[in-house]
């Protein structure tokens, strides 16, 4: 059988990925997560003196705890599973990448093994994260220099 | 059936919560008599969702919240309430903020009816907190 | 190019010992013992897996009868880094050892090697088999264990499984190796490390052709075709292919995968088993054993491996894959 034969037999014979359920999947899952974000955040606000503007620490820090508790019990990567991009864009996601690794390479000590490691696979993200950061800032600030737009 | 189970509650839970508190959309509380006034200007504005305003002598800080959708201008439409304010009262301290947290706070006030001279003091410690960066 | 062995050597005896997922196979009656603690009680993954390994080879060599002395060769491979566990295990049972790579089709290349020692009668008894632990070879080739992604329909899931088989001289009452065929690598351009059914099956494909043509043999002469670890999928393309080239729909039913069959129809684990203990926990448990009850009298395994590395597919490259086969019979 030739090449491109077989290749059409492979896509025959290969199911689709079900789009539409994961986008409903995922919608649903990272809303739970947002809204469960959004309660803590208010949680913060009401019971410590946290506003809008400073309780985004504190939010960010106590859902990464939530996946750290989570990951550590084998449940994320359930929820992964099911909900895809749902359960790895929101601030979860990248501490369960964070922490999966520090689990995964403890067996190689603390300093070459979680050390090293820890940012396998969350490090693109921090990159990309603030390269991206700066070139918004940079068309936000020429934008601004020439007037077309207001800060 | 299982993802339905645990939505449906938390969507009960938060309509019941946004539903409340619909009577008093605009409060003003203190001491100047000027609540009318205060109202017709926060109420000219179609993005403002709900208001307490607590003043005291001078001192006046305007909590804001602002519609759902506004919501993505909110520093610019804090600004644009803000330089209202200070034209309309040139001789007061005003201070405009659209946080949640401030807004809440100040909700507190009006239901603890705190006093006068306690007034002052919560005005200067919300004032400060707002102008708290993360 | 088939080889033909003229002394069939046997299979003795098969060890198999498997983690606490693997309860659920639809095949654990047939494993010696199955762990609760995926790591038997180690520090480690990797340690466990070692361990894992040697526990195999001592129940394959106490069902025989014989102790490490008395073995002449071992002969095995898994998928971590230069097969450290195995390599380790090496060490442990003080047995001159050879380390095989053919990936999950290492559990046939092994027994061929040990066959051909044999053969030439440089070896009485020798111990051939391969092994995968899914937390240690997870995070070889995709991510860390606990990292929510999402896996498509045609993933397959790594078992944690290891199967060595004690091969002897030729003895009537057990599975005896009658010919051999060492696959070629096969490349037909799929490049989807989350699809190794695909990338595997011409592999399969190929090697069973050519033993059948060599061998003169058809479908139907043989009471089962048993492949290693294509999955639903691959197996699927595998028929197909099979149909494309004139082989009739009602021989079909002859040919099975242990990857497909190894969890049932639990869709948790999507296209189905992988691994290179996926194929050597089921062709040394259950196959021996229903030959040894007669269920079948010819057997054709087929161990495919797809020869990837993590490297590899991050720099583009395609995924060339193997498979081995060899020929058992039982009188």
């Amino acid at each position: 059988m030739e090449k491109e034969q077989y290749k059409k037999l492979e896509q025959n014979v290969t199911p689709k990925p079900p789009y539409l359920k994961n986008v409903a999947k995922a919608f649903f899952v990272g809303g739970l997560i947002c809204t469960i974000g959004q309660a803590v955040s208010l949680f913060y606000m009401i019971f410590f003196n946290f506003t809008e503007a400073t309780a985004g620490n504190p939010t960010v820090a106590t859902m990464v705890f939530f996946a750290m508790i989570l990951t550590g019990f084998g449940l994320y990567k359930r929820i992964g599973q099911c909900a895809g991009a749902g359960s790895a864009v929101p601030v979860t996601g990248f501490g369960n990448a964070v922490i999966s690794a520090a689990i995964e390479h403890r067996s190689e000590g603390l300093v070459l093994g979680v050390g090293g490691n820890l940012f396998k696979l969350a490090g693109s993200v921090v990159l990309f994260g603030v390269v991206s950061a700066f070139f918004v800032g940079l068309i936000k600030y020429i934008l601004v220099t020439i007037g077309v737009v207001s800060w | 059936m299982r993802l339905l189970g645990i939505m449906l509650p938390l969507l009960v839970s938060v309509s019941l919560l946004s539903s409340c508190n619909e009577k008093e959309k605009f409060i003003v509380y203190g001491s100047p008599d000027n609540e009318k006034e205060v109202e017709a200007i926060l109420k000219e504005h179609d993005f403002v969702d709900k208001t307490t305003v607590i003043q005291y002598d001078d001192s006046m800080l305007v909590a804001v919240q602002i519609k759902p959708w506004d919501k993505w201008k909110k520093a610019k439409l804090e600004k644009k309430l803000q330089k209202e304010f200070d034209e309309k009262y040139p001789n007061k301290d005003v201070l405009v903020s659209a946080d949640f947290k401030i807004f809440y706070e100040a909700n507190k006030i009006k239901k603890d009816k705190i006093e006068d001279n306690k007034l002052n003091d919560k005005i200067k410690e919300l004032k400060e907190l707002s102008k708290e960066e993360s | 190019m088939v080889i033909v062995f003229q002394s069939k050597p046997s299979l003795l005896a098969g060890g198999v010992v498997a983690g606490p997922l693997e309860k659920r196979s639809i095949f654990s009656q047939y494993f010696d013992a199955i762990y609760d603690d995926e790591r038997w009680e180690m520090k480690t993954n990797e340690q466990g897996h070692r361990k894992m390994v040697e526990e195999a080879c001592e129940f394959a060599m106490k069902k025989a009868g014989v102790k490490n002395p008395d073995i002449d060769y071992f002969m095995g491979g898994d998928l971590v880094n230069q097969m450290t566990p195995t390599n380790f295990a090496a060490r442990d049972l003080a047995i001159p050892f050879i380390g095989l790579f053919s990936a999950c089709a290492t559990s046939v290349s092994s027994v061929i090697v040990a066959s051909l020692l044999t053969e030439v009668g440089a070896a009485n008894f020798s111990l051939a088999g391969a092994s995968s632990q899914h937390n240690a070879v997870e995070r070889q080739f995709r991510y860390p264990v606990d990292y929510g992604s999402q896996k498509p329909q045609t993933a397959q899931w790594t078992v944690t499984a290891a199967g060595f088989a004690l091969i002897g001289k030729h003895h009537e009452e057990y599975p005896s190796i009658e010919a051999a065929t060492v696959g070629k690598s096969i490349d037909y351009g799929m490049d989807d490390p989350f699809h190794m059914g695909a990338a595997m099956a011409p592999a399969a494909f190929q090697t069973i052709q050519s033993h059948l043509e060599q061998r003169n043999q058809k479908i139907y002469n043989y009471d089962l075709i048993l492949t290693g670890d294509l999955g639903q999928l691959g197996l699927k393309l595998l028929k197909g292919m099979l149909v494309e080239s004139g082989v009739k729909n009602e021989e079909l039913t002859l040919l099975r995968d242990a990857g497909a069959e190894f969890y049932g129809q639990d869709e948790s684990f999507q296209s189905g088993a992988s691994g290179a203990g996926c194929s050597a926990a089921i062709f040394f448990s259950y196959v021996i054993q229903q030959m040894r009850a007669g269920t079948y009298k010819r057997v054709l395994l087929v161990a495919t491996g797809a020869l990837l590395s993590p490297l590899s597919f991050q720099q583009g490259e395609t995924i060339p894959c193997t498979a081995h086969a060899i020929e058992i019979t039982m009188k």
